[in-house]
C-alpha cells in the first residue's frame, strides 16, 4: 500500500512537468507571450482545415508555430506575422476573413435578413381595417343586446 | 393569387440549398488558391539530399521544365505515386526533382542523423524506383512554408524560366497526369524548345 501511495504520490509530481516540455517556447516578454497565444488561435491549419494551429498536431502546424515564434522574436507586429502567412497560404489561413467581394455577404447576409424580417412585421401591423367597420360593429353590439336579454 | 410568391419562397430557399449541397459534393477542400502560382521561386540555398557539399538555388530550375515534387519517406501517398513517377520520367523523360523533408526531424532538437535520412532515402528509392533527378533537402522546412506546402506529396509545375505555373495538391496518378499536369507540363516543354529556337533563330540572324 505504501508502495503503491509513493508510485501516486510520484505520478502527480511527475505530471506538471511532462506538461512543461510541452511549453518549449521562450519569451522576451508576457506581451509577447499573449501575442503568440492570439496568433496561434487565429491562424488556421492549412492541413487540418478545421483546427487552429495552436489545436493541431500536423507537421505543418508545428512549423508554423515555430515560424510565429521566430518572426515575433525578430520583433514582427501581429499583423506583420498575419501577411506574413497569408502570403504563403491565402486568406483561407486567417480565422477573420477579409471584406471581398466573395465574402461580402458573410456581412450584408444578415442585415438583409435584419431588414426583410422587419418589413414583414411593418406590414403585418398595418392591416387597413374594412370600410364597413362601424356597420359590423354596431351589429355586433346589437347582438350583444339580444343575447342579454 | 397574391399569395403565391409567399409559398414560393421557402421553395426557392430549398432549391439554392441544394443547389450549394451539391456542389460542396464535388468541392476539395484541401484544393486553397495557390499564392505562389505564376510567381517565381521563392529564394532558398538548400544542400543536396545525397551530396551536401552541393548547393541548389532557384537558378538551377533555369532552363528545364521541372516537376517539383514534395515528398518524404514517412509519406504513404508518397510511395504509392512513385513507381507512377519512375515511369514517366523513363519513359516520357520528366523531368522530376524531388524536395525532401523529413517528419521526425525536430529542427530545434535535431533527432536523426543525415545518415540515417540517407539510409531511409535510398532504401525506399530502391524499393520503389527512383525518379528524381536530384533531390533537395528542405532541412529546416522554410522553403516548404514558403511555397505554402501543406504536406506531403505535393507538386509544382515550374517553367524554363523558372516560374512556378501549377501547384498540384496530392498525388499524381494516371488520371491526375492525363487531365491536368501532363497537358500543362507538354505545353511548356514545347513552349521551351520553340523559345530555344527563336533564341538560336535570332543569334543566326544578329
Amino acid at each position: 500500500m505504501r508502495v503503491f501511495i509513493a508510485f501516486l504520490t510520484a505520478v502527480f509530481v511527475a505530471l506538471p512537468a511532462t506538461y512543461a516540455v510541452e511549453d518549449k517556447y521562450e519569451f522576451d516578454s508576457p506581451q509577447q507571450r499573449e501575442s503568440f497565444l492570439q496568433l496561434t488561435a487565429e491562424l488556421r491549419c492549412p492541413m487540418c482545415q478545421n483546427q487552429n494551429i495552436a489545436d493541431s498536431d500536423a507537421m505543418i502546424a508545428h512549423d508554423m508555430r515555430r515560424k510565429v515564434y521566430s518572426l515575433l522574436k525578430q520583433g514582427k507586429s501581429e499583423q506583420e506575422v498575419i501577411d506574413y502567412m497569408k502570403a504563403r497560404y491565402g486568406d483561407f489561413v486567417h480565422y477573420k476573413p477579409p471584406v471581398t467581394l466573395a465574402t461580402l455577404w458573410l456581412w450584408l447576409g444578415p442585415v438583409f435578413f435584419i431588414v426583410v424580417a422587419l418589413i414583414v412585421v411593418i406590414r403585418r401591423r398595418s392591416v387597413t381595417p374594412p370600410e364597413d367597420m362601424a356597420a359590423k360593429l354596431a351589429k355586433a353590439d346589437a347582438m350583444l343586446e339580444q343575447e342579454k336579454e | 393569387m397574391k399569395k403565391a410568391p409567399l409559398v414560393a419562397i421557402p421553395l426557392v430557399l430549398f432549391l439554392l440549398l441544394v443547389v450549394f449541397l451539391f456542389k460542396g459534393l464535388f468541392s476539395d477542400p484541401r484544393e486553397l488558391d495557390s499564392q505562389v502560382k505564376d510567381k517565381t521561386l521563392p529564394s532558398f540555398s538548400l544542400p543536396d539530399l545525397m551530396k551536401p557539399d552541393i548547393t541548389y538555388t532557384p537558378d538551377d530550375f533555369k532552363g528545364k521544365v521541372t516537376i517539383l515534387n514534395v515528398w518524404g519517406v514517412w509519406c504513404v501517398t508518397c510511395a504509392v505515386e512513385m513507381p507512377f513517377l519512375t515511369e514517366l520520367k523513363n519513359e516520357e523523360n520528366v523531368h522530376i526533382v524531388g524536395l525532401y523533408f523529413d517528419q521526425d526531424l525536430d529542427p530545434d532538437f535535431g533527432t536523426k542523423t543525415l545518415t540515417r535520412v540517407q539510409q531511409e532515402v535510398i532504401e525506399m528509392l530502391g524499393r520503389y524506383g527512383n525518379p528524381y533527378a536530384f533531390n533537395i533537402f528542405d532541412v529546416y522546412r522554410d522553403t516548404s512554408l514558403d511555397l505554402g506546402v501543406t504536406g506531403a506529396p505535393e507538386h509544382f509545375v515550374i517553367d524554363a524560366d523558372g516560374i512556378i505555373r501549377m501547384h498540384h495538391i496530392g498525388d499524381i496518378n494516371e488520371r491526375v497526369w492525363n487531365n491536368k499536369i501532363g497537358p500543362l507540363y507538354k505545353a511548356l516543354v514545347a513552349e521551351a524548345m520553340s523559345g530555344e529556337v527563336n533564341q538560336i533563330s535570332t543569334k543566326g540572324t544578329m
